[in-house]
This record gives structure tokens, sequence and C-alpha cells, in this order.
């Protein structure tokens, strides 16, 4: 291959990556009730040494699953909303290992027909470590048995609660933008290009870290140790590129299926016996993505389904995401 | 180098700017005595009278809600899916076991009785042991420093039990068997 059909491949397999695996949605635990956060996955393409993403999520709420899964409107009147401002930078130190830090910044609004509240703050912030044992050749056509092999990423991620929790000075629930707990994953994300289609599958498995508690919105308690359940999620993602022209623009479209079930949460070592929680949601994105590749902008649709069986004590939201990345070679 | 700078910084940032005390929480016990016979929302303390309507226009009152009981529990709610499972809960494993204590659930987020009456009905918990009380007005609320998930227990004497998160339910059982 010669050079410049090699660097056009490189910006292509890049702009795929880029636009097919790295804007999956994530599940995120963010409620107006239970905390916020942002946490997504950014990792940096191979030709680049450095991203910068900046997104801004709107969830909106309506209803809730209770705990056998039957599906419960919000009260009569009632809006309720959570905003985010993600800022986001990830660093490749060489060939296989990267690291990424997210921030989100994130304002609470609820409206009920009695009550309303306008709230906003640090929400809680994620670090995570990449590694890459396996790359993708990401080829038009299988042709040997090399083609087949998938990238693999692997790496822990750590949520750090930078947000205001229940278990610090505030008011009341309103004023909550994070759990307050520190939480470790181990991250699996496997991908397999074939051009123009990209397949991938993306499996963590988050612990909590304990913590003592000895204040509640703001009123101090009896000190007891707690924390929340262990965490399981995968994602399923498909993408297809659509190439704009002959410029080498791209246009990538993603559906994603996610599935996310936190176990019961321990307080004092005992299991609080209905406080874990289920999560199904669908996902669609459509990224644009210029010739170079340095800049690509999104937006992304995750949305569950409001009926019984979708989901177990947690409530049932659209999220709708816009954000615009630039990787820095 | 640069970029690698940077990202320290960054890191740095977000150790250093966060707000709250969760990075290294405290198991401290802190909690400050309270005079016994003032009125408040402390343990200890005698509880705070209010007026409000329950959704079927009934007019409950502190005296009212006490009168033949051996103590009753105010459980603030939104109808949201944490307030679900903690009177799902309360109906499950607590109530039947407290024949002589009233239950009460205080929506605070409702502005009229109709209101709290759609709420409660589209949660489910019409026709339950629950006493569904519509606090217009944030008197409960604000008397009892309460919010989403707030288990008050209040003695046939008036006086505050308990007043904290319900959590798994446990403590409110301990309570309200130690109730006279």
């Amino acid at each position: 291959m010669k050079i410049g059909n090699k660097l056009v491949y490189s910006i292509i397999v890049a702009a795929l990556i880029m636009g097919a695996a790295l804007y999956q949605a994530r599940p995120v635990y963010a409620g107006s009730c239970c905390g916020g956060g942002s946490p997504a996955n950014l990792l940096v393409p191979k030709y680049a040494r450095a991203v910068f993403d900046i997104s801004f999520d709107m969830e909106l709420y309506d209803g809730f699953w209770d705990q056998d899964g039957k599906h419960i409107p919000d009260p009569p009147d009632s809006d309720l909303s959570q905003y985010r401002l993600n800022l986001g930078f990830a660093y490749r130190f060489n060939r296989r290992l990267q690291a990424s830090i997210i921030i989100p910044y994130v304002w609470n609004s609820n409206k009920y027909s009695g009550l309303s509240s306008h709230t906003s703050g640090l929400g809680d912030s994620s670090l995570s470590l990449w590694y890459e044992p396996l790359e993708d050749a990401s080829p038009w056509r299988i042709k040997t048995l090399k083609d087949m092999v998938p990238s693999v990423n692997i790496g822990p991620s750590l949520l750090i609660p930078t947000g205001i929790s229940p278990y610090d000075d505030v008011e009341n629930s309103f004023d909550v933008c994070g759990r307050g707990f520190y939480r470790i994953d181990g991250n699996l994300l496997i991908e397999k290009t074939l051009q123009p289609w990209n397949l991938s599958v993306l499996l963590s498995y988050g612990k909590y870290l304990e913590r003592p508690v000895n204040r509640e919105y703001g009123k101090y308690v009896e000190p007891y140790d707690k924390a929340p359940g262990d965490r399981i999620s995968g994602t399923v993602s498909l993408s297809y590129a659509y190439y704009i022209g002959s410029g080498g623009d791209t246009l990538t479209g993603s559906l994603s299926y996610t599935y996310l079930h936190e176990k019961d949460a321990k307080i004092n070592g005992t299991d609080m016996a209905f406080s874990g929680f289920k999560k199904k949601s669908l996902g669609g994105s459509i990224v644009y993505s210029g010739t170079d590749s340095d800049w690509s902008f999104r937006g992304s649709w995750s949305h569950t389904i409001k009926r019984d069986g979708w989901g177990e004590n947690f409530p049932s939201t659209d999220i709708f995401t816009v954000g615009v990345r630039y990787a820095f070679r | 180098m640069l970029f690698a700078r940077k990202w320290y910084l960054l890191v740095l940032l977000v150790l250093f700017t966060a707000c709250g005390n969760n990075l290294s929480p405290s198991g401290d016990d802190k909690r400050e005595p309270v005079d016994p016979g003032t009125i408040g929302p402390g343990v200890g303390q005698n509880a705070p009278d209010f007026s409000v309507s329950d959704i079927d226009g009934n007019t409950v009152t502190l005296s009212s809600a006490l009168s033949s009981k051996k103590g009753i529990v105010l459980y603030f709610t939104m109808w949201c899916p944490v307030c679900d499972a903690h009177m799902s809960h309360m109906l499950d494993n607590t109530i039947p076991s407290f024949p002589d204590i009233g239950f009460y659930a205080v929506d605070y987020v409702s502005s009229s009785v109709s209101g709290a009456r759609s709420s409660a009905a589209s949660s489910g918990f019409i026709g339950t042991p629950f006493t569904i009380l519509a606090d217009l007005d944030h008197e409960m609320l604000q008397g009892y420093d309460a919010t989403m998930g707030t288990t008050v227990v209040i003695g046939s004497d008036g006086v505050i039990r308990m007043n904290e998160d319900y959590k798994d339910g446990s403590k409110l059982k301990d309570v309200l068997s130690g109730l006279p």
C-alpha cells in the first residue's frame, strides 16, 4: 500500500472507530431523586495523541418502574429533567495505552404541581484507563484469518464522588448531583469493523466502595456503613458509516441496546432487599466527521420503553445528547 | 510534554475542586443533643403540630392522628421509585405487625387534594393502610425538616422517636417495637 493510500485508510479507520465505537451511550445512574453523573466512553483514535470532548445531555423523566417491573406514571402536572454538561479529555500514552477523564456539571429541574426546584452542581467524575491488547485491521473484505480479529480494549475506571450527594450538607433530595460513593469498574470493549459496518460489545462490572455515613440530606444521623450493590452493564451497538461525496466526510449511524443491573445495596453489611434496580434502553446516534477526522459532531438519543418489564425500581427517561469532539494529533 | 501536563492538571482539578464531603467521608457521630420538652423535628423533641387534609377531605392534626394509637409514622413521598419501594416494603413487612400504629404518607409535591389523590391512585396506594396526607403548604415538610424518604415516628406522648431516611426499614421496626 502506498503511503498516501495508507494515510487515507488510517483516517477512515480512525473515523469509523471514533464514530461508531466511542459514542455508545453508557448506562448512567442519573435521576432527580437518585443522583447524577455521566460516565461515557472516551477513547483516543489511533492517529491522534489526545481528544477533547464536550457534550450536553438533556434527560427527561417520564415515570418509573416499580420493584415488580410495573411502569408507573409520574405525578400529574410534573415535569422532571436533568441537564448535564460533560467535559472530557483523553490522552494516549502509547499505541496501546490511554487514559481519560470526564467531569460533568449537572442541573436538576423538578417541577411538580405544588413544588418546583432548580439546583445545580458538579456531578460525579470518572477516570478511565484503557489497554488495547488486540487491534482490528478494519478491512473492507475478509481475506485472511487476521482480518477476523476484533479490537479489544480492557481497563478499569474509577467513579469519583465529586458531586453533591444525599450525605452532604444539602437541604433536600433535589440538591443531589452525585451518588456519594467511589466505584471501580472493570471494562471490556470488543469491536469488529468490516467496513462500512461496525459491531461492538461493551461489558462492565462495577463495585462500589463502602463508606461511612453520618448525615442524610443535611441531618446528622446515627453513623452506619453503606455500599450500593455491584453493577453489571452491557451494551451492544451496530453502526454503519456512510461516506459523503468523495471528500472523505463520514456520517455514521448507530443503534444500541443497553442492559443495566445494580444489585441491592448493603447497610452495615446487610442487604437492603429492595434497593437494586434494572434498566433496559435503546439508543441511536448520528456522528458527522470531516475528512481529516479532527472534528466530529454527534447527536444521540437513549430511550427507555415505558412499558412493564423494561426496568425495575428505576426512573424511565429519554436522554438527548449533542456533542463535539476534537482530536489532537 | 504539554499534553501530559494538562492531563495531570485536570486530574488534580477533579480531586481538589470536589464540592461535598464524599471524597473522604466521616463516620463520626455528630448528632447534637436536643432539649427535651422543646418543639422541633429532632429525636427527643415534641413533634410540631400540623393540620392538613387527607385525600378524602378530612382534616388531620397531630392530636387527631395520635388519638387511640400507640404512635404514628409519617413517611414523606414524592411518588418516586425510591418512595414506591419504601412504601411497598412498609406495606408488606411492617404495617401488618403494628396494628396500633397509624401510618401516614405525606405528599408534599401536589398542589391540591385531588392531585394527591390522583398520584396515590396511579401509584396504587389507594385502599391501603396508608392514610395519604396532602401537605399543600409544606407545613409538615418544613416542620419535620423532611425530604424524600424521611420517616418520622411519633409516640403517643407526642415525642419524636425517629426522624431519618427509611433505608431498609429495620430501624423503623426497632423503634416501633420499642414504643410503650
